[in-house]
């Protein structure tokens, strides 16, 4: 007979798919001012992270109104360019200051992955709470970048600061 | 006119000599010289009859000889059908026979051996049977296999071999899932009942702990890899909710083949993606460390 043998594992990074999706929930409930609304929609990813591969792919079939997506990655503060939204992951974390400094003048949403980055500069910030992957959104850091927050947004948010 | 006289008196006895013997004989006593000549056509038609008459019901012996011609009838005309009547007809014989036969056991032991050799070949065709057009049949004779077994050993333990049919018809049912096809959700509650099943019957074995953690883990995978991006975050925290329920029903049956020592690398990557999928980044972390530190050795 027969006998069983060792199944195999779907490969799929759930975690990244998880936080595509709720970043492109971000570009429906976010308004950026009137310039930033034409041209390519434009994500950028600070150091190497698993959401870099996930976000290009969604890119792939996604738009944000009618502005196409592009993703970017950056090595280091010092390359970002231009973005609509800038993620940081959670080793990067140490590079906010430098990251905010670099895009002061831009309206930009920057998301992290860290406890307490909402506090110091991060618009939003990823959290786990349940196994679940949440997210805290610090009203005041989105807005001094001209962005402007739906009340849908606040009420998903796992906190509002 | 003499002549033909003489035919008419030969004919007649012929026939006497023929048909005579059985004056007086009752249904079962024919069938019985039918099943010695191996005339099992006759043999099954008397027998058939005297299974019908009130003086044989109660009859041990009756029900013995029905379950042997049948056996008889399934050995050289139904042996290549894996549904034979006759096999279960035997069968059937054999089972109302036995409690008949309790006081004088006069039978018992040969039916026993008949029984014993009619199950195997149950099992036999139950083996074979299993692929994805016959499968049911081999759950079928595979039951029957068991409840025959029991018949002549009612203390036999058949979890064993219940283990072992149950874990190669769940390998074979979750064939789709390695094929770009892919397994529906009836496909996959079908082949989860099993290995739940058969950790029902051996909590400790390996292999299902291992496979039925890695349904678990598929099936909310797969969830996920199919989301659309543009899932509004209302619909996203229920879909998270559930998945990450799937999750927590997967983890311990993969803890567990991961104490019982199996497959080593795989439940490693199996612990490891399971916690990703809980979000507890941590722990997948460790796990995929000792999955390196094993790589290396």
């Amino acid at each position: 007979m027969i006998l069983s043998s060792g199944f195999k594992m779907i490969g799929v990074d759930t975690n990244s798919k998880m936080k595509a999706i709720f970043i492109l929930n971000f570009t429906k409930l976010i308004e950026w001012p009137e310039k930033y609304r034409e041209g390519n929609f434009v994500v950028g990813v600070v150091g190497e992270s698993p959401l870099y591969n996930e976000l290009v792919k969604m890119s792939s079939t996604k738009k944000v109104a009618n502005q196409s997506l592009m993703v970017k990655q950056f090595n280091s503060p010092d390359d970002i360019t231009k973005c609509h939204i800038l993620y940081l992951s959670k080793d990067e974390s140490d590079a906010l200051n430098a990251v905010i400094t670099k895009v002061k003048s831009n309206s930009t949403l920057i998301i992290t992955e860290k406890q307490g980055l909402v506090d110091k500069g991060a618009g939003i910030n990823f959290i786990v709470k349940d196994n679940r992957q949440k997210f805290e959104l610090n009203k005041g850091n989105v807005e001094k970048y001209k962005l402007k927050v739906s009340s849908n947004l606040e009420a998903l948010a796992e906190t509002v600061k | 006119m003499t002549k033909r006289l003489y035919i008419l008196l030969f004919v007649s006895f012929l026939t006497s000599a023929v048909f005579g013997q059985f004056v007086g004989r009752d249904h079962l006593s024919v069938s019985l010289f039918y099943m010695q000549k191996e005339e099992l056509d006759s043999a099954q038609k008397y027998i058939d009859l005297a299974a019908n008459e009130e003086e044989f019901k109660g009859s041990a012996k009756m029900w013995y000889y029905r379950g042997f011609i049948y056996k008889d009838i399934y050995k050289v005309k139904e042996k290549d059908d894996k549904q034979s009547p006759a096999r279960l007809e035997a069968i059937e014989a054999f089972r109302i026979m036995l409690p008949l036969d309790a006081e004088k056991s006069e039978f018992t032991e040969s039916a026993g051996k008949i029984l014993k050799y009619l199950a195997s070949t149950m099992y036999n065709d139950a083996v074979r049977s299993l692929n994805p057009e016959h499968y049911k049949l081999a759950i079928s004779n595979f039951d029957q296999y068991k409840s025959t077994m029991l018949m002549v050993e009612p203390g036999m333990d058949v979890k064993t071999q219940d283990v072992k049919f149950k874990l190669a018809l769940a390998s074979m049912l979750n064939r789709p899932a390695e094929t770009e096809a892919g397994m529906d959700s009836a496909q996959t509650y079908q082949v989860k009942k099993l290995y739940l099943e058969i950790l029902e019957l051996d909590p400790d074995n390996p292999g299902a702990n291992y496979n039925l953690a890695t349904l678990y883990y598929n099936e909310a995978a797969d969830i996920i890899n199919h989301m659309d991006y543009d899932m509004d975050i209302q619909k996203l925290n229920e879909v998270q909710d559930y998945c990450i329920e799937i999750f927590l029903k997967g983890l311990p049956y993969m803890k567990k083949a991961y104490e019982l020592n199996y497959k080593r690398k795989e439940t490693l990557i199996g612990l490891s993606n399971i916690y990703y999928g809980l979000n507890d980044i941590e722990k997948s972390e460790q796990y995929k460390k000792e999955l390196e530190e094993l790589e290396k050795e």
